[in-house]
């Protein structure tokens, strides 16, 4: 396993025209990445293969945004979500997401596929905010359970006051 | 060797192995031989030639590989990739080409998986995202976008039919059952105000018999008074009459008087004789007056008499008249105290009949009200949430019209000691909630969202449960009222 870098203020940005993609076994352990997902994490092929997802986790990111992650993506329902991720020198660059499970011929959960893009500024700077929020409802009610259900009270909240569903406000950011 | 290609590197390899050959050829032949040199060079080029066919095989091995994740690729599974490339291995790139041309196959059939599927759902702000994709998966990106978002129209057009078919379904039945529950109202109180009508019909028949009864009666009475003034004359009459026999009484007496004194004289005369033919003349004359008087007297008390006897038997019919008058009234009044009496029950039974018929019409139209009301909640659907309709319906359960009946009107009066009167509140107030709740529910995107049309329809179904219980309940306090008085 890789040790944590520490996270700096330097960003890197995908191409316009480049995705990343990756694929994950049931755990979120990767199994393939693509060139670009090579070139923006960091990290080599060797380094990234039969390694957890979360390598790339950045502090800055609210838990509560990877246990919805997780909760849509076992339920075997596709998700959308704006991420930052931190690289292996400490930099950090955004994405927008895009996970779906993948199945096998029987149709059994065999994994994880995603594909992310290049989010648009503007998109950024208002999800920034929204996470920046839910972090700071997670640090306040300490860090386990409570911080969860404190963040994910607030999300919900936030799209009950504008009525519409998570895919609909990630979706019209 | 890095930036070679593997077939250049095979090339290269071969060629150098000729190379080395040649110069081994002609070190051991040429004009200064020279064995050893020539021994190296050919141990030299054997051993590159063995490199070179094991580069070969090795090209070999990892083509095969390559040439099994392209027939997988080919009979549809696009999951799998070549991992582990080592960076300077000679098939590198062809094994990175061949993962880029997979990610974008699997990238492309999931986005389109994924929009078409948020469409038929209704959702169609999830269009297939085109970045990152290139060349003809980005140009096909583009038109499985328009036919997504055609999709989504269609089936938010589908959606939106399905949720006013159903709620169409749902007013309709429930209209037919109001109608029919208005309609009953309207009958019965039909019934009650044809009821109504003849018993007023009798009441005029019976008022139109009792004047008839009166006026025989003041006729009756008229001449009773008629009688009594000719009755009264008769006895002055009789009182004349009477006065009459008095004086010829006293006539009679004086008669006598004076035939008494004749007849003294005649005795004194008889004692006087001698003289007795002449003086008895003058006697006889005074007696024959005498007779006379007397006679004419007698004949005066029979016609009076007779007079009286006549003013008797009048009299005596007269009585038998007033008496025979005074019994046709005593039975004409007696008549009328029935008819009155007849009257004031009728009168009775038509007021009760009236206020039932009343509270049906006032029932009638607090359902009538109540019904407009929940058509207002539907209508809101077609004509939007700033229509007049929508402004209707904000309308709470204790300012609408059969609030306002219930709270401080005629209900209130009238209901609120009968036991299902505090049972119309809850029911009502939940009819006004669910609307209110359906439509507030139209404000959002609920044309494509099926989540939230599940959610109007289940509020005005409750509306409409709700609704049916106001109903009844009314007609339950039309009853208690009219059963308990
Ligand atoms: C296919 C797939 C892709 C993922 N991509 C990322 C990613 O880019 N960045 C990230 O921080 N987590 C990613 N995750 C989530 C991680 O598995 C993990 O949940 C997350 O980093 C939070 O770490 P934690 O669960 O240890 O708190 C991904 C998961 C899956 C299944």
């Amino acid at each position: 396993m890789v040790k944590r870098p520490l996270p700096t203020q330097q960003e890197r940005v995908l191409g316009e025209d480049d995705f990343i993609v990756s694929k994950t076994d049931l755990k979120g352990i990767i199994t393939y990445g693509n060139r670009h997902f090579i070139q923006m994490s960091g990290y080599s092929e060797r380094e990234l293969l039969g390694t957890p997802h979360s390598i790339l986790r950045h502090p800055d990111m609210p838990r509560v945004v990877f246990r919805l992650l997780w909760d849509t993506i076992q339920a075997k329902r596709e998700i959308c979500a704006y991420v930052k991720n931190l690289a292996k020198d400490g930099s950090f660059y955004w994405v927008f997401a895009n996970i779906t499970p993948s199945f096998d011929r029987a149709g059994d959960l065999i994994g994880y596929y995603s594909v992310r893009r290049k989010p648009r500024p503007e998109a950024v700077a208002s999800i920034s905010e929204v996470y920046q929020a839910l972090l700071a409802a997670e640090r306040k009610a300490g860090d386990g359970q409570e911080g969860m259900k404190a963040s994910l009270a607030l999300l919900n909240q936030t799209l009950e006051r504008k009525g519409i569903s998570y895919e609909e406000f990630v979706f019209g950011l | 060797m890095k930036s070679l290609s593997l077939g250049s590197r095979v090339h290269l390899l071969i060629g150098l192995c000729l190379a080395l050959l040649l110069l081994a050829g002609w070190a051991a032949s040429g004009p200064h031989p020279l064995p050893s040199l020539a021994w190296s060079l050919g141990g030299a080029s054997v051993l590159l030639l063995g490199l070179a066919l094991y580069t070969a095989q090795r090209i070999l091995k990892a083509l095969d590989r390559l040439t099994g994740h392209l027939t997988a690729a080919a009979a549809g599974n696009l999951d799998s990739r070549i991992t582990g490339i080592k960076a300077g291995a000679a098939t590198g790139e062809l094994a990175w080409a061949i993962n880029d041309l997979l990610d974008q196959q699997e990238a492309y059939f999931r986005e389109v998986y994924s929009a078409f599927e948020h469409a038929t759902r209704g959702q169609t702000f999830r269009l297939a995202m085109d970045q990152g994709l290139h060349g003809a998966f980005k140009e096909a990106m583009v038109r499985v976008n328009i036919s997504v978002e055609s999709l989504g129209q269609v089936q938010m057009m589908a959606l939106k039919e399905k949720l006013i078919s159903k709620l169409t379904d749902l007013n309709s039945g429930n209209l037919l059952t109001n109608l029919k529950s208005i309609q009953e109202y309207l009958m019965n109180m039909t019934q009650e105000m044809s009821i109504v009508g003849q018993l007023s019909k009798e009441t005029a028949g019976d008022a139109e018999a009792s004047r008839a009864t009166i006026e025989g009666l003041v006729v009756d009475l008229n001449r009773v008074a008629e009688m009594a003034v000719a009755s009264d004359a008769q006895v002055r009459l009789l009182h004349e009459k009477s006065d009459e026999i008095h004086q010829i009484v006293q006539v009679i007496t004086d008669v006598a008087d004076r035939t008494n004194l004749l007849a003294l004289n005649a005795a004194i005369e008889a004692a006087h004789a001698g003289d007795a033919g002449k003086g008895f003349a003058v006697v006889a004359e005074e007696v024959r007056t005498l007779s006379e008087n007397t006679k004419d007297a007698a004949a005066s008390i029979a016609k009076t008499l007779r007079t009286f006897g006549q003013a008797t038997t009048q009299m005596i019919s007269d009585s038998e008249q007033v008496k025979a008058l005074a019994e046709g009234s005593r039975m004409a009044v007696a008549e009328f105290r029935t008819r009155v009496l007849k009257f004031a029950g009728s009168a009775t039974t038509s007021f009760t009949q009236m206020s039932r018929a009343q509270d049906l019409s006032f029932a009638t139209l607090v359902k009538v009200d109540h019904f407009l009301y929940k058509q207002n909640g539907y209508r809101v659907i077609h004509q939007g949430t700033t229509s007049p309709e929508a402004r209707a319906v904000q309308a709470d359960h204790r300012s609408c019209r059969l609030g306002t009946w219930y709270y401080e009107g005629q209900g209130a009066e009238l209901f609120s000691h009968v036991p299902s009167y505090v049972r119309l509140e809850a029911p009502h107030a939940d009819v006004h909630r669910n609307v209110h709740e359906a439509v507030a529910q139209l404000n959002g995107a609920w044309e494509r969202n099926p989540a939230t049309q599940s959610l109007i329809y289940a509020h005005f179904e409750a509306a409409e449960r709700a609704s049916e219980t106001v109903m009844a309940t009314i007609d339950r306090m039309v009853e208690e009222r009219h059963r308990l008085g």
